[in-house]
């Protein structure tokens, strides 16, 4: 992102971060650089050594011999080359001092190099490529520290030894001017380059500060969507506690409602039956109503503990024991267990070959009772109907579990809310069976859907997965 | 490890020492470099005693040399450009010692193999030093310019320094006698830089069985 003028504080930002990487970057490779001449004059040190022992290791008075005096220089004058240098380097890293140190210690090295051999002309090459490692510095007053110490060795050796710098013993006093300007030269060239590289590295010192400032956006933009989540999570947290005590205090009314009529009836009955017995309790046992009402206590009081069950099985949250149940004979327990209705028929269609499925085998014909059940009082007054219960499946595929009436259907607007619990059309009811049945199916896996048709019938499809089969094999 | 505490200043000083010691180291170097070793009175004529005897009629050069002195090496390469400018015009000779109890091993190695390289030069063994002590040499690299008529026209080194080669005014002489005169007009000393031929006095004491 380019920095915008209208948008001066975080262009302000952006440059500051930019000069305070382009320093660090800087700083590092001069640092870098500090260890490389450390290493570079280690080498340096081994090579005159190696160089003296080579070129004149001796020197010679007839038959007797001595160590030459080059390679004393080489051990201690080269020794004094590397260590000083590598003192800074080591303790003052990155420091100002430090390179100017290292420049001139380097210089130094390309003398003794050159007397090492004899001064050969070959060897003056050595400053060519020590200044082409010093503008690794990337600092163009290093490269003039070098090209002084140069200068001022050509000046001084050309005056009291000028064969050991030009090869020539009468060379003119402005000689060193010659073997400068071939020094300059090759600093312009590595002025350019390290211009260019500076350059280059405030161009990515810019690029980083642009991308520390966009992540650091980012990161604001991630914190505040974190916190917008969390307040969302806490505002849903609150809403479902708000829908669970309107759901209990729905649950509650809607339980009270239905308590109320057969508590009611029973209540009605207990006092006919109450009064009935306290004045005549031996003509009670003749009178035909107290037999009677005691049949509609004992239905209500059923009604009641119905309700109580239906409620206790929505409510409780009893994970599924699987174990293998096979489905034909549970379908005719749940058959047998639906009160049964003139001209309804009731058919069990489970083939008698299917596969045996893992599942909580009371769950299971609790679904399957509510299904019926329901298809059963789905029934028209009056009219001849059939509940068929049909399953398929198994091996190492899915299951699918229908049951089917030919009733009167469930209107469209209904249909969606079926599965909710407390959602009734009965007037008799809690609204909570079809709610258990989509509830237990859910904790065995599978989902339940429902297909209808107004006057035609309706479908309810249970589809569990393969896995159901595995676990029964 | 850790950084030693120093100050600035100290650092300072540290480095100017450095500087000191480095240019002293330099300044021994140089000395060591342009210190000539011990020349004695080279015979004004041609010694009777030399072998083999000079070449009639056209100047003879000789040079006595160690054969194991590593500054000889750069006599010897301003040797080569000295006969080359020379264009034959001169018989040169190079002796190289052969000190008492060494075998020829000893003196026939590199230095004897790239003597003999140089057209124009006759290598020679110089057993026991008995020439060098007949022409009055003592340091490795000394060479004697004797003119067609034997006569001592140059005495001194080939080379500016110990071990190092390049112009220099000993070789600058030799040829400005060979191009001025055919080396027969003037004469000319310089300093001989390279190993001393023979051991000192009391080494040669204690080598006497």
């Amino acid at each position: 992102m380019k920095p915008t003028e209208d948008a001066s504080g975080p262009t302000v930002a952006l440059k500051e971060r930019a000069v305070l990487l382009f320093h660090e970057h800087l700083t590092t490779v001069r640092r870098r650089t500090d260890r490389l001449f450390a290493g570079l004059m280690l080498a340096q040190w081994a090579f005159g050594i190696l160089v003296a022992l080579f070129v004149a290791p001796y020197g010679w008075e007839g038959k007797d011999r001595a160590l030459h005096a080059h390679v004393y220089a080489a051990l201690f004058l080269g020794a004094a080359l590397t260590v000083f240098p590598i003192a800074l380097a080591r303790w003052r890293p990155g420091a100002v001092s430090t390179r100017h140190g290292v420049a001139l210690a380097q210089m130094l090295w390309s003398s003794l190099l050159i007397h090492l051999t004899g001064g050969r002309i070959e060897t003056h090459f050595h400053i060519f490529v020590s200044l082409a490692f010093l503008s690794l510095y990337r600092d163009p007053w290093v490269l003039l520290t070098a090209t002084a110490a140069t200068v001022a060795d050509h000046v001084i050796r050309g005056l009291l030894w000028p064969e050991s710098v030009y090869g020539l013993p009468n060379a003119e006093w402005w000689r060193f001017l010659e073997h400068a300007l071939w020094v300059g030269f090759l600093n312009l060239v590595l002025l350019h380059a390290g211009r260019v590289m500076r350059r280059e590295m405030r161009e990515v010192a810019v690029r980083r500060a642009e991308l520390e400032l966009a992540r650091e956006r980012e990161e604001d933009k991630s914190a505040e969507l974190d916190r917008a989540l969390r307040e969302l999570s806490g505002f849903q947290e609150h809403l479902i506690r708000v829908e669970k005590l309107a759901a209990v205090g729905q649950l509650a009314a809607s339980v009270g409602h239905e308590l109320r009529n057969p508590l009611a009836a029973v209540r009605n009955a207990h006092a006919y039956l109450s009064r009935r017995l306290s004045r005549d309790a031996i003509g009670a046992a003749d009178d035909p109503r107290v037999p009677q009402f005691l049949g509609v206590m004992e239905r209500e009081l059923g009604a009641c503990a119905k309700i109580i069950s239906d409620l206790l099985d929505f409510a409780r949250e009893r994970p599924p024991a699987l174990q293998p149940c096979p489905l034909r004979p549970l379908v005719d327990e749940a058959i047998g267990v639906v009160p049964s209705r003139d001209g309804v028929r009731i058919l069990n269609e489970v083939p008698e070959s299917l596969p045996v499925p893992s599942l909580d085998k009371e769950q299971f014909r609790q679904v399957l009772v509510n299904l019926v059940q329901n298809a059963v009082e789905a029934m028209p007054q009056g009219r001849a109907g059939q509940v068929s219960v049909l399953a398929e499946g198994g091996d190492t595929g899915p299951w699918a579990i229908r049951v089917v009436d030919d009733g009167t259907g469930i209107p469209p607007d209904v249909l969606p809310k079926i599965f909710e619990p407390l959602f009734t059309t009965k007037t008799r009811g809690t609204g909570l069976g079809l709610a258990i049945v989509a509830n237990m199916v859910q904790r065995h896996g599978g989902t339940i859907s429902v297909r209808s048709e107004a006057g035609r019938g309706s479908e309810f499809h249970i589809h569990l997965p393969a896995t159901a089969a595995a676990q029964a094999a | 490890m850790k950084a030693p505490a120093l100050s600035r200043g100290a650092w300072l000083l540290g480095g100017l020492l450095w500087l000191v010691a480095t240019a002293a180291g330099f300044a021994l170097l140089a000395r060591h470099a342009l210190t000539p070793g011990a020349t004695l009175e080279a015979p004004s004529s041609w010694p009777a005693s030399a072998h083999p005897p000079r070449a009639k009629g056209r100047p003879t050069l000789v040079m006595l040399a160690h054969p194991r002195c590593p500054c000889t090496r750069a006599s010897l390469g301003e040797l080569s450009v000295l006969m080359e400018h020379a264009r034959g015009q001169l018989d040169a000779r190079v002796l190289f010692l052969q000190p008492e109890g060494t075998s020829s091993d000893w003196t026939q190695g590199p230095l004897w193999r790239a003597a003999a390289a140089i057209p124009g030069v006759t290598v020679l063994v110089d057993t026991g030093g008995e020439q060098a002590r007949g022409f009055g040499v003592a340091t490795s690299g000394h060479s004697l310019l004797y003119d067609a008529a034997g006569r001592l026209r140059f005495s001194g080194g080939l080379t500016g320094a110990r071990g190092h080669r390049g112009d220099n005014p000993g070789r600058d002489a030799v040829e400005a006698l060979l191009r001025e005169a055919g080396g027969v007009g003037g004469s000319s000393e310089h300093a001989v830089y390279g190993c001393a031929l023979e051991e000192p006095p009391e080494a040669r004491a204690t080598h006497t069985p």
